[in-house]
């Protein structure tokens, strides 16, 4: 009986310590650390970038201590993982300062008010210079939402044709610029190593996604939405078309794959494919995945069929409407996007700074030894001066999978391109009107 | 004072009452003083799952009954979720068949393929222990790992085809046909898991009597007889576990399809799980949240039915 009261109380002690729980968290700070003095502010930056970021420690440590009043508290994430850990922590209420998103994820967070408007923050400028002026229009265009600044383009993705010139040379083809010069090349270019009678070598790769998909559209003068994105529309003649010709060149001319879920860079080592669509980031992967092949291949302009075009797509850096320090978080910001900062996202992954000035800047546009002495960083900023992003709805990523879904049907011809196109429009037209 | 009967009566019932009373108290008392500690150490477990496990059950029941973003306040919709996803969501029904075939053909054929294992390593073999663990390391290997290796094995150029060539035998791209990228991720599946059947079944198999064995074979029974009368039997209830087991978890499978074909190509292997998943990556939390709870009564259904009629004699 004398244990009596020391067990009730023992049971009183836990439950009140997990009911108990405040109501956010307290700070903590790791052993062995010395916790910041008072007056000072921790931002956290989320990033998945991964090991090849801008933002390295050396790059950090400059900005604390030009701001002696910030420390970040940096965290890498993947890719994939980032996505849904900055869902759950912005609808939690504890998001990070600053994070890296992917531009397609944009619109459906924008959409629903999650980022923070950069327009108060940053006075229509970074670094000094207007906004206009330090991004190209299209990428301009990209960061806005509804007259709200609510990215900075850390890094653009447009894509060009990337080809095999040393077999081009070794056949004395010319580089396509137009659709029909495709065919004609790829006919030429394709081999048979299994005699079963379909080409398997040196073929054109399809990835069979929304990305590349848009680039056709866009060529072909279509559209995916209305002009006040309340109707799909790509079920136009043009669009017809233009996804004609994708399943064309794979089950008629067969000079092209569908790549399906495989990693791009096994069909560019083992010679399945010779010329694919992507985008600047690419230049990285090759590199890292198949440094035995330099010199073998190099970067053209898309071919067109009406208008040259593509995807504008990228990595911004975002301020979620939720985060605790927006003021210390812009600063990082900023000083993410001083020009020798910006050169980062090229020397270190190998993508296009978003800001002009580094774009622009010895480092980013010198000759590249792996795509044979070729500057390739021009040839992607043209093509952002005709590209377009995907259209800003709240449904973008139900959008995507549908999308996906109709391109998969249509190459293995599950169905026939205006059925799968009118069915895709259908769906969305639904969606959109949710 | 002189007492009457009642007054012995009532005396004698506030008595017993009170006897009764002291008795019930002091049973009380004993019980506590022989078990609190036990309670005591189940209390953090029944805390943690009542915090992590009950109540958000129970607040994604309610957000099932929500339009949630996660960003914006829920609005109550009622049953509309549910009701979207009976009778107007092609993916969801795609997703559902999808998921049964998986644990038609999963479970049809990883549990014998572990009781074969097991049956021919209940034998005196050598190195039987060597074989043990080799059928059952990639059960202890991450599902992640092993759905990367098979989608290698699986490639255009990958082992398999290069094997089937070899023999001139017809090739495909095993994860890009519709027709075969379902049945390619249940293989991968079931060679990563029939290892953990084997060593249950193993373990049940040397706890059956051996006198069981010797009755039989006095009465004239042959291996076969000796199998079906004796050996399976005796195996029920662990094949009832091993089914509800597994079926539970077949039905949940997502790691190697979101490895292997990310539910494609056109929904040719997407699942249940996968769906859920992709409804939260659409920020429609309300809606996915209806999947998880349609998905747990098909489950709660499935073990039900399986305990009352496969579990019935035990």
């Amino acid at each position: 009986m004398k244990r009596m009261p020391i067990f009730l109380s023992v049971v009183l002690v836990i439950v009140l310590a997990a009911c108990g729980a405040p109501s956010t968290p307290a700070p903590t700070t790791p052993a062995g650390v010395t916790p910041p003095p008072a007056g000072v502010t921790t931002i956290t930056v989320w990033d998945y970038y991964g090991t090849a970021t801008p933002f390295q420690p050396e790059m950090i440590a400059a900005f604390e201590q030009e701001n002696p009043n910030i420390k970040v508290k940096y965290e890498s994430l993947d890719w994939d993982a980032m996505f849904e850990k900055l869902s759950v922590s912005m609808t939690t209420g504890t998001p990070p300062d600053v994070a890296t998103v992917d531009m397609t994820w944009v619109p459906t967070w924008a959409s629903l008010g999650a980022f923070a408007d950069l327009g108060p923050l940053s006075g229509g400028q970074v670094n000094g210079v207007p906004l206009n002026e330090a991004f190209s229009e299209g990428a301009v265009e990209a960061m806005t939402f509804e007259g709200q600044t609510v990215v900075m383009l850390e890094d653009f993705d447009v894509y060009c044709l990337y080809y095999r010139a040393d077999v081009f040379e070794e056949k004395g083809l010319e580089v396509p610029t137009t659709w029909q010069q495709l065919v004609e090349v790829g006919q030429q270019l394709v081999e048979d190593t299994d005699g079963n009678g379909v080409p398997d070598r040196y073929l054109y790769g399809i990835f069979p996604d929304a990305f590349r998909w848009a680039q056709f559209l866009y060529e072909n003068d279509a559209t995916m939405l209305n002009e006040d994105n309340t109707q799909a529309v790509f079920n136009s003649p043009e669009g017809v078309e233009a996804t004609q010709f994708i399943v064309d060149i794979v089950n008629e001319y067969h000079i092209a794959f569908d790549i399906g879920e495989e990693e791009a860079i096994t069909p560019i080592k083992d010679g399945r494919m010779a010329m694919f669509s992507d985008g600047p980031y690419m230049m990285g992967v090759i590199k890292d995945g198949a440094p035995e092949m330099e010199g073998m291949w190099k970067v053209a302009p898309h071919p067109y069929s009406k208008q040259p075009s593509s995807y504008l797509g990228g990595t911004g850096l975002a301020i979620p409407v939720r985060a605790a320090n927006k003021e210390a978080a812009w600063k990082f910001v900023e000083f993410a996007m001083r020009v020798d900062n910006a050169i980062g996202v090229y020397t270190g992954s190998g993508a296009a700074p978003g800001l002009k000035a580094a774009l622009e800047s010895p480092e980013v546009s010198a000759a590249d030894p792996y795509f044979g002495g070729q500057v390739t960083m021009p040839l992607f900023l043209q093509a952002t001066e005709t590209a377009h992003h995907f259209p800003y709805v709240r449904q973008w990523n139900e959008m995507y999978d549908i999308i996906d879904d109709m391109m998969g049907s249509a190459l293995l011809e599950q169905k026939t391109v205006q059925q799968a196109l009118d069915d895709a429009v259908t769906e969305i037209n639904a969606l959109l009107e949710e | 004072m002189t007492l009457t009967w009642t007054d012995i009566g009532r005396s004698h019932e506030h008595c017993r009452g009170k006897r009764m009373e002291t008795s019930i108290a002091r049973r009380i008392g004993v019980f506590v003083r022989k078990y609190y500690w036990a309670y005591l150490f189940i209390l953090g477990p029944v805390i943690s799952t009542t915090v992590f496990l009950f109540i958000p059950m129970v607040s994604s029941f309610a957000f099932s009954l929500t339009e949630w973003s996660g960003l914006q306040p829920p609005q109550f919709v009622g049953l509309a979720n549910y009701k979207k996803l009976l009778f107007d969501d092609p993916k969801f029904v795609k997703s559902f068949v999808n998921t049964t075939i998986f644990v038609i053909l999963g479970q049809g054929s990883g549990p014998i393929f572990g009781l074969i294992s097991a049956l021919a390593l209940n034998q005196k073999v050598r190195f039987r222990a060597g074989f043990r663990t080799a059928y059952f390391l990639p059960v202890m290997t991450s599902l992640v790992v092993v759905a990367t290796v098979w989608k290698m094995l699986y490639n255009e150029n990958g082992l398999i085809n290069g094997l089937l060539r070899t023999v001139d035998l017809p090739t495909t791209r095993w994860l890009n046909n519709p027709a075969t990228a379902l049945v390619s991720v249940i293989v991968t599946s079931v060679w990563q898991g029939f290892g953990f059947e084997t060593v249950i079944f193993l373990a049940a198999l040397q706890a059956i009597p051996q006198e069981l064995y010797e009755a039989a074979m006095i009465d004239g029974a042959n291996a076969w007889n000796r199998f079906w009368h004796v050996t399976l039997p005796s195996l029920r209830p662990v094949i009832v576990m091993i089914y509800i087991i597994g079926i539970i978890g077949t039905y949940q499978v997502f790691d190697q399809i979101y490895v292997m074909t990310d539910g494609g190509p056109v929904n040719a292997s997407r699942t249940i799980v996968f769906h859920l998943w992709d409804n939260f990556h659409y920020m429609k939390f309300g809606y996915a949240s209806a999947v998880a709870y349609v998905l747990f009564a098909v489950l709660a259904l499935f073990s039900y039915l399986q305990m009352k009629f496969l579990g019935r004699e035990d």
